[in-house]
């Protein structure tokens, strides 16, 4: 067999390097579409208004364990995400005072509905197993309680990153749905 | 026929010094990629071994990543902690951010598994090695403690920021925080992650 040139060893290193980088690139790009919102059937019909929302602490149900930093996370990347929407003049946060005085305010819950616990290890190594995931169900009301809107949207994290990269992902993807609604 | 054996000679004897060459080539470059991956794997094990195991009280701890939660502080930044009289001061270059002692509502600590090599740059190292060698850097990880403390803003306004130190610190913070007068509610530490305990 011919052993193989300097130049060839190189070629395959940078093409395989390049070949890793857009199999990268593809699991980033293959992450899920949020849950009811890939198709435009999917948009509600009628566009809500409002100038503020606030965002509500996370309240899961008593029987249910989720660890307090992945609660903490879910609810700091909402803000964040719903700020980057700019679809309202102002993001309130739980229990601010000065959403007193805004009279179109409505607010937005997350109710945890399951979360399973993945490992960012398993993830790397078996690249198959290990996922990360959170399911909870949105809901938006008015000041009143009436509500407006109420979905399940799902985060994961299933290839590369820490498991707190999941809250990232269903903030994101809850922040795509106010922006559908709004 | 002399001539044409020593020709065969000759070539014979440049085909096992192409053929060596490239096996050092090869070889090198395999050897490259692993002291790589070495290096960037020792580099926290050598960092943490540099540090005390636990929080001296009052003093700031390098390296805290906040992952979320403070005001002016971009998501991920790292930085130094510290814990002074009148609460938590997180520095990260020129930026700092404030948790004043009365807004704490609560603290809470945990433990969690990180990666040697870890990072866009660190996952772009194993992606590059070959023969599926970056899975089995992905086995090597160290623990960390997690430290999430809720508070309120001027407005009453709800936040929580997160940070990652160095393992056995958290615990050490917090009780020097609830010391100082921070409220912390009842309640039981979540454990790690399962498997890769924790």
């Amino acid at each position: 067999m011919r052993p193989l040139g300097r130049s060839a060893i190189l070629s395959i290193f940078l093409f395989a390097a390049g070949a890793a980088t857009l199999l990268m690139s593809a699991c980033v790009w293959a992450q899920p579409h949020p849950a009811g919102m890939a198709g435009a059937d999917s948009q509600p019909s009628q566009k809500l208004t409002a100038s503020a929302i606030q965002v509500e602490r996370i309240a899961a149900p008593a029987d249910f364990l989720l660890p307090e930093d992945t609660s903490v996370s879910m609810y700091e990347n909402l803000v964040l995400q719903l700020v980057k929407t700019k679809k309202f003049q102002h993001v309130y946060r739980s229990g601010d005072r000065s959403a007193a005085d805004v009279p179109d305010l409505v607010i937005l819950h997350l109710i945890p509905e399951a979360y399973k616990q993945g490992s960012q290890k398993e993830r790397e190594v078996t690249t198959v197993a290990g996922a990360t995931s959170i399911k909870v169900k949105v809901e938006i009301t008015s000041r009143e309680g009436k509500v407006l809107l109420d979905k399940e949207v799902e985060g994961k994290v299933r290839f590369y990153g820490e498991n707190l990269r999941a809250t990232y992902d269903l903030a994101k993807k809850v922040a795509t749905l106010v922006n559908q609604t709004f | 026929m002399k001539t044409g054996e020593v020709q065969l000679i000759a070539e014979a004897s440049s085909t096992r010094r192409a053929s060596v060459r490239g096996s050092l080539w090869l070889g090198g470059l395999l050897a490259f990629g692993a002291a790589l991956v070495l290096t960037a794997t020792a580099a926290p094990t050598f960092g943490r071994q540099s540090t005390p195991p636990t929080n001296l009280s009052g003093s700031p701890i390098p390296g805290v990543k906040c992952v979320i939660g403070l005001e002016d502080i971009k998501p991920g930044a790292k930085g130094t902690l510290a814990s002074l009289p009148d609460g938590l001061e997180f520095t990260a270059g020129k930026k700092k951010a404030d948790i004043a002692i009365s807004s704490i509502q609560d603290v809470f600590t945990g433990q969690e598994s990180r990666q040697d090599v870890g990072g866009m740059s660190g996952t772009l190292v194993k992606a590059a090695i070959p023969y599926g060698g970056g899975r089995v850097v992905s086995l090597f990880s160290h623990n960390v403690d997690v430290l999430d403390v809720e508070y309120m803003d001027s407005n009453g306004g709800f936040h929580g920021a997160i940070f990652v130190l160095s393992a056995g610190k958290a615990t050490a913070l917090k009780n020097q925080l609830v010391a100082q007068g921070a409220k912390v509610s009842p309640h039981l530490d979540a454990p790690g992650p399962k498997g890769e305990k924790p």
